[in-house]
């Protein structure tokens, strides 16, 4: 994407800071549109301007001259699965973040962290058994919530070491985490799926898909990421002074054990949210919070607006490549995102050895 | 975490304020995997003074000022400061009246030196309504005040030893508390830099609580001083008082010779080592 020029970013300016977010949105807008445009059925710009025209305004303002099934393809299949895209490429950003205020490290993500495979283990265990069921279309959330609850709790346990997470202990514990629940997860699968079903409800858990994105699950990860981005950003600075460390934090006037608190529980839900809709998707919220850090800077009042916007577009853009690149088949969005963020996330490594010492 | 609304009864604090010191230490002592590092510590500091911790290496000092500042939790013992007890102060009342300044800790996240600074304004600040036009110009003042003018933009990982601590010290101080502690706030600078930082401290008319490693330094700017030798307070008492050959003997086992310094007015101590002759 971009190449931080260092006299140019990050952005001091409260202007420049507004040019960008605009630009970021128009960039939104763009792979938006393409992203109705593209796919196994390619769908012509006219038609799509007559339909959500027609659909806006509740009448026909332009003459149909297309076939239902198109407006089908549109309205019940692709305008949900952009928007969901969107809130999940944004959702996992935002969880990147606050895992990254809460480690102080820049390595820190639910997946490297081996949360989401948490959650998917939480969310799928719920599927294959059924217990839950009383709480109807909330069970699966709530399990892939509850997986990701033990994730965290066992991966900063790992981590932790004198109250301190290297960089080392971090990935080791990331691995350590989402091998062992990638293995339930499959496990579970394997005992509960036959034939190709069991591979392909595998590969959704594992991989990550936005081929099951529908209006009302939409709505519901958009209240839910909406929520969490009000409370995150409603204690922007308390997250900047987190980054100076515990000790510092509650010499400013920091309740650090009540922030932490929150954070957790506030990057589980979400997390646990996201990951019931979309499956494990890895590196979004390394890679994207990294990136608008160099554009926009660490304050975390600038970098959550940013970096969410930046979050949802990536994922927006990777959802159109993982429909075209092997079309009419499909790859899993998880590939896209992992060819993006694992080269990236070697970067950071190599980067942090020097500061945290191996 | 602090228990909110906990106070000790009006009448009490009231008489308390009026001739207590600034900070009280009774009986604090704090043990790591079971050993002792420190026991029974009593210390009191009076408003506006200067007190100076001085010890030799491993002695407890950090570890005492880290159960003052909330980082540990003492095994027993309390800390009041004016009076209340400062584990049930809720965190922002702590710090809007006593500000730490500690050894700079590696951070992984870089900021300008502006920011930085803002930061020392947290306490004051409420969910959107931060960095107001007030805490802008209390923030540039103690830039200006720590000598860093023209730095606000710099990123605070590219500065010198010597600029980081004293952009600490500008955060410290934009806390605007009447008592400020330091753990170890000196170290690793030059001596130039050492006088430096004690210069600005003693210009802020602060009451002051700090570990100090030399003793001519010590000497120099505390009105008081406190001697810490395997976790137990040693002595307390005025630098004459304090600073002796045989004192100093028996804390870091080297004589010295204490002479007035003629252009400070204060003590100079001259250490008498015995040399490893060739």
């Amino acid at each position: 994407m971009r190449v931080s020029n260092k006299k140019l970013f990050p952005l001091e300016t409260k202007t420049r800071y507004a040019v960008f977010l605009v630009v970021m949105a128009i960039v939104l807008l763009i792979s938006m549109i393409l992203a109705v445009r593209l796919g196994s059925v390619a769908i012509d710009f006219d038609t799509i301007r007559g339909f959500l025209v027609n659909k806006i305004a509740g009448k026909e303002v332009f003459p149909v001259t297309w076939e239902d099934s198109t407006q089908s393809i549109i309205w019940d299949i692709r305008l949900p699965r952009i928007f969901t895209a969107f809130i999940v490429g944004a959702g996992l950003t935002l969880c990147g973040i606050m895992m990254q205020a809460l480690t102080r490290n820049p390595l820190a993500d639910p997946y490297v962290l081996g949360i989401s495979h948490g959650a998917s283990a939480g969310a799928v265990s719920v599927i294959m058994y059924g217990y839950l069921a009383f709480l109807g279309h909330y069970a699966t959330m709530v399990g892939a919530f509850a997986g990701a609850v033990i994730s965290i709790v066992l991966a900063l346990r790992i981590a932790t070491i004198r109250n301190k997470v290297t960089a080392t202990q971090l990935v080791l514990a990331g691995i350590a985490v989402s091998a062992l629940f990638g293995a339930v997860t499959n496990l579970m699968i394997y005992m509960h799926k036959t034939g190709s079903d069991k591979v392909k409800t595998a590969q959704y858990w594992m991989m990550g898909s936005l081929s099951g994105s529908s209006w009302e699950k939409l709505t519901y990860a958009t209240l839910a990421f909406l929520v969490c981005f009000v409370i995150i950003l409603s204690m922007h600075k308390k997250l900047d002074v987190l980054l100076l460390g515990d000790d510092v934090a509650v010499t400013l006037g920091v309740n650090t054990d009540r922030l932490k608190l929150i954070i957790i529980l506030v990057a589980t839900f979400l997390t646990g949210i996201i990951v019931s809709i979309s499956g494990v998707i890895g590196f979004v919220g390394l890679t994207i919070p990294h990136i608008t850090r160099g554009i926009v800077g660490t304050k975390h009042s600038r970098l959550l607006p940013a970096s969410v916007l930046v979050g949802g577009t990536f994922l927006v853009i990777a959802d159109i490549i993982s429909r075209v690149i092997v079309s009419p088949e499909e790859l899993p969005i998880g590939v896209v995102s992992a060819f993006f963020g694992a080269p990236f996330f070697l970067y950071l490594i190599r980067k942090s050895h020097g500061h945290l010492g191996g | 975490m602090a228990e909110r609304g906990k106070r000790i009864p009006v009448e009490k604090a009231e008489k308390d304020r009026e001739n207590a010191p600034k900070l009280e230490v009774r009986g604090i002592s704090y043990s790591i995997d079971h050993k002792l590092i420190i026991e029974g510590i009593n210390l009191q500091v009076k408003k506006g003074s200067f007190v100076g911790i001085v010890g030799p290496n491993g002695c407890g000092k950090s570890t005492l000022l880290k159960n003052i500042y909330k980082v540990y939790s003492p095994d027993s013992g309390v800390a009041f400061l004016d009076g209340k007890t400062l584990w049930e102060m809720p965190d922002r009342e702590r710090a809007h009246n006593m500000s730490v300044m500690q050894q700079e800790n590696h951070v992984e996240f870089d900021m300008t030196v502006f920011d930085m600074v803002m930061l020392g304004r947290f306490a004051y600040q409420r969910m959107f309504h931060t960095d107001k036009a007030e805490d802008r110009k209390i923030v540039m003042e103690y830039i200006r005040e720590v000598g860093l003018e023209g730095y606000e933009n710099r990123y605070f990982l590219s500065l010198s030893g010597g600029e980081k601590q004293r952009t600490l010290l500008a955060r410290a101080l934009a806390q605007k508390a009447p008592l400020i502690i330091l753990d170890e706030p000196t170290n690793h600078l030059d001596i130039g830099y050492q006088y430096q930082i004690m210069n600005i401290l003693k210009r802020q008319k602060l009451t002051v609580l700090s570990c100090i490693h030399d003793l001519n330094i010590a000497a120099a700017y505390c009105d008081e001083i406190v001697l810490i030798r395997k976790g137990h307070v040693f002595g307390v008492g005025r630098p004459e008082e304090m600073l002796t050959d045989e004192n100093i003997y028996r804390l870091f086992g080297i004589h010295a010779r204490i002479i007035p310094n003629d252009s400070t007015g204060k003590l100079h101590i001259i250490f008498l080592p015995e040399l490893q002759k060739d």
